[in-house]
């Protein structure tokens, strides 16, 4: 690679420290013109520390940046934008009122200090982005009302508009599906032909694997290598991220007592629009994996188990006996349990204290004799289960929002555990964590069906569900497409179902 | 491509059809029809002109405060600022003798803007939450007046007598066939003058669109580099200098001057702004919507006098269409979102 050997951006030895931790110790990253590269790390290990300090947002302790050859001892936010270093975060940072257009335009004219609006400037400028990235979206759309995944390239475009050479995108295919996925990548390869370097933070490794030519490890602030893609596989790639092996059996379904009763059964589930004639059953001990891509209906019929969703038609059966569902409440007290895709606003109340969240579900067995609650019980609960997870914390008294990804989703799994539920639906249980929590909750998981519990584990990870459950049935276009058992298929096998479900539908 | 056009065309007629000011619209027509009916007279050029004069001081507010809600905050303090710059200007051209309607202007819009920058700085600077320091503001700059300036009414005599001939000049004048006058209030020419400035404001000024900006997001607005400071102090000195411009007409509307008067208008106004389809969390909201849902309120308060209904009756039906007209917004909002409340 002759041409793109060229540096870009170098990053020599940057320190940081925050009041006694050590965030970065002597951490270098370089990125070449036109090139794709990866910086990964769990939580914590201070991927995110190293990029505000690369967007002039943090200033470190020591090191220097040096920009296109230019050094900086500290950049500032302006100049970085100036050398053409673009960050899109997680959160998009995109204006959910305004329109596709102006969110593309915006940026550019604040930065060109401009007074006055030209309406046609905008929609020029816009226009020009979205064809450059071959994609069509009606510009006037207010972007409140689009997908993620389009959400996502309109922030790439805005990016573009400001003379980007340098993209570093923040976990971006946390919320979107499989197809946009390729797109995005599609998108990131066509930046390259026009030398435009892109940084991608991940911890999806199989997406890591796929799109970078250069990944960066980072692990608890040290720097563990600079490695080819090429010369890594998964199971490298996630050692050098935590240091260490993890396991990697399939999980293994034992059916303890034949000819029970399933604990659950589904029998033509319906609501129009959104899923139909979905037929499940679920037994004592097992995981069963409901994969499909984001809008197939997965969420939507989960949220229907669980009260939240009123089904048009079907019945669903608990031990064998017909139950009406809803509310959430009505599910709880028939023994389930959901756990959300979106930890932080539908799973936690993350400005609250852990023991409060853990107790949420519970409230009533903390009540005394004067109907108040009484502060022991509900210290005593709390402890127990923080003992029982594993969940790492300063006290009991933490807000959950200081915990990490891994430890919140424990909490929130810690919740309906205390409900001691019959049946127990994880709706992406391991969605940002990182790969050391998630194979402990992998674990947490199974030694739950271990006990006898029902899991359903919904995922658009296909590595997650292959390991982790016996059976998975496929949903597309609302209905069961496919149901098989996870020694039947690989992953590649799986992927192909996913992807010709059209083909499937009409057989 | 000619196929991708009118797709994209249906696309845009389809989004007038989903406007809150679409919908308030139609039924502003089919309620005047109606009450058209009932009694011809309601929709008479004169009453027309009526309606547009009495309403200009409370519209005007209303455009300051939908300006303030765009930008995701709220101001409870703009006629404790109106009433101050009124009773101001009043007092200052009686005490001075200087009979001039520009001097009342300046001196009750000079008020208005010093008052509003001080919302402004405590909000940008101090970055209080809006309803938490203008309540607080509201309080003191009334209770300095109450204090500082006096409670003495001001009478029709007292009052300098170019309150009286702005409040009775009509920009043209129209003979009905049995020889009564009538004409077009000049408020009627500056309210629609205010309601066509902030429109270009917003619309065709970076200033005007950062509010948009940081009302739909404040932390995207102040990462894209708006400079988020400078908009929030201007937003509240514009609100301000709008009261000035509503208590001068408020004065020579009903030639009499109160201090305690205005005060306490705050939530009919706020109402007529969430009536017209501003988003009371912010980001979303047209100037013509405010308009329309200041004239929904105007209307309905007329016709139930021309009806014959109590005005008592004003207050129920205000409260039973804010309460109606947001539950359509909101179900339409849960349903174009697909039926799952939990989602955002």
């Amino acid at each position: 690679m002759p041409e793109n050997s060229e540096k870009f951006l170098e990053v020599k030895n940057i320190s940081k420290s925050y009041v006694g931790v050590q965030a970065l110790d002597k951490v270098n990253l370089s990125v070449n013109k036109g090139e794709i590269s990866c910086l990964v790390g769990e939580n914590g290990s201070g991927k995110s520390t190293l990029i505000k300090i690369i967007a002039g947002v943090v200033r470190p302790d020591e090191g220097e940046i040096i920009i296109g050859g230019k050094e900086y001892k500290h950049i500032h936010a302006i100049d970085a934008i100036r050398e053409g270093i673009q960050v899109i975060y997680q959160d998009l940072s995109l204006f959910p009122n305004l329109s596709i257009a102006e969110n593309i335009s915006l940026n550019h004219m604040v930065e060109r200090k401009r007074k006055a609006i030209s309406w046609k400037e905008i929609r020029d400028i816009a226009e020009q982005e979205i064809s450059a990235i071959n994609k069509e979206l009606d510009l006037e759309e207010k972007v409140e009302n689009i997908s993620i995944a389009n959400k996502q390239l309109v922030a790439i475009c805005r990016a573009l508009t400001q003379d980007a050479k340098l993209i570093i995108m923040d976990e971006p295919t946390t919320a979107i599906a499989q197809k946009e996925i390729d797109f995005l990548f599609s998108v990131i390869s066509d930046l390259k032909k026009r030398g435009i370097s892109t940084l991608f933070v991940s911890h999806k490794l199989s997406e890591v694997l796929k799109i970078s030519e250069k990944v960066t490890i980072l692990r608890d602030g040290k720097l563990v290598g600079v490695y080819n893609t090429k010369e890594l596989d998964h199971d490298t790639l996630s050692f050098y991220m935590s240091g260490k092996k993890l396991s990697n059996s399939a999980f293994e379904f034992q059916e303890k007592e034949k000819g029970k009763k399933p604990l659950l059964e589904v029998k033509n589930l319906s609501k129009k629009g959104q899923f139909s004639n979905i037929n499940l059953q679920i037994k004592s001990g097992e995981i069963v994996g409901i994969t499909g891509i984001i809008g197939s209906g997965r969420t939507e019929f989960a949220l229907s188990l669980f009260g939240l969703n009123k089904p048009d038609t079907g019945e669903i059966y608990i031990d064998g006996k017909l139950v009406k569902i809803r509310f959430p409440r009505d599910a709880i007290e028939q023994g389930l349990s959901y756990l959300p895709e979106d930890r932080l606003n539908q799973g936690l109340f993350i400005k609250q204290p852990i023991e409060n969240n853990i107790v949420v579900t519970i409230l009533k067995k903390l009540i005394n004799k004067f109907n108040l609650i009484e502060n022991n019980k509900k210290y005593k609960y709390a402890e127990r289960w923080i003992k029982e997870l594993n969940i790492v914390a300063p006290s009991l008294d933490t807000t959950v929002q200081a915990l990490s990804g891994g430890n919140q989703q424990r909490v929130v799994i810690a919740k309906w555990l205390a409900t001691h539920p019959k049946v127990f639906i994880l709706d992406g249980p391991t969605v940002g964590i990182d790969v050391a929590s998630k194979s402990n909750i992998h674990n947490l998981i199974r030694k739950l069906a271990k006990q006898g519990m029902g899991v359903v584990i919904i995922s658009d990870e296909i590595p997650e569900i292959l390991r982790n459950c016996n059976r998975l049935v496929v949903i597309s276009e609302g209905r069961i497409i496919k149901e098989l058992n996870t020694d039947e298929v690989n992953e590649n096998q799986l992927l192909d179902i996913l992807a010709k479900k059209n083909i499937r539908l009409i057989r | 491509m000619k196929k991708n056009k009118n797709s994209l065309r249906i696309l845009r007629i389809q989004r007038v059809f989903k406007q809150h000011e679409f919908y308030l619209f139609i039924v502003i027509v089919i309620y005047s029809i109606f009450i058209a009916f009932l009694n011809p007279n309601f929709i008479s050029l004169e009453n027309l002109f009526d309606l547009g004069k009495s309403s200009a001081v409370m519209g005007i507010m209303a455009v300051g405060v939908f300006v303030v809600l765009l930008s995701g905050g709220i101001d409870l303090s703009f006629t404790a600022i109106a009433i101050s710059g009124q009773y101001i200007a009043a007092n200052a051209l009686i005490a001075s003798g200087v009979d001039n309607i520009f001097l009342a202007f300046l001196i009750s819009c000079t008020v208005g803007i010093s008052l509003g920058a001080i919302n402004g700085f405590l909000i940008s600077h101090y970055k209080i939450p809006t309803l938490i320091a203008t309540l607080g503001t509201s309080s003191v700059f009334h209770g300095a007046l109450l204090t500082i300036v006096g409670t003495r009414a001001i009478n029709a005599a007292q009052l300098p007598n170019c309150f009286k001939i702005l409040g009775s000049y009509n920009v043209f004048v129209l003979t009905k066939p049995n020889g009564v006058e009538y004409g077009m209030s000049v408020f009627i020419l500056i309210f629609i003058f205010i309601a066509l400035l902030t429109w270009i404001i917003l619309k065709y000024t970076m200033l005007g669109r950062g509010v948009y900006a940081i009302g739909g997001d404040l932390n995207a607005a102040i990462r894209s580099a708006f400079n988020v400071r400078g908009i929030q102090f201007f937003i509240y000195c514009y609100v301000g200098f709008l009261a000035g411009i509503a208590g001068v007409l408020h004065i020579s509307l009903i030639r009499y001057g109160n201090p305690t008067y205005l005060v306490g208008d705050e939530l009919n106004v706020i109402a007529a702004v969430v009536l017209g389809g501003t988003r009371i969390t912010g980001g979303t909201g047209t100037v013509i919507g405010t308009i329309m849902g200041m004239a929904m309120l105007t209307i309905l308060n007329n016709s139930l006098i021309l009806v014959g209904l109590s005005s008592y009756w004003h207050t129920f039906f205000v409260g039973l269409i804010i309460v109606i007209s947001v539950s359509i917004t909101s179900y339409q909002n849960s349903k174009s979102t697909g039926n799952i409340t939990l989602r955002k």
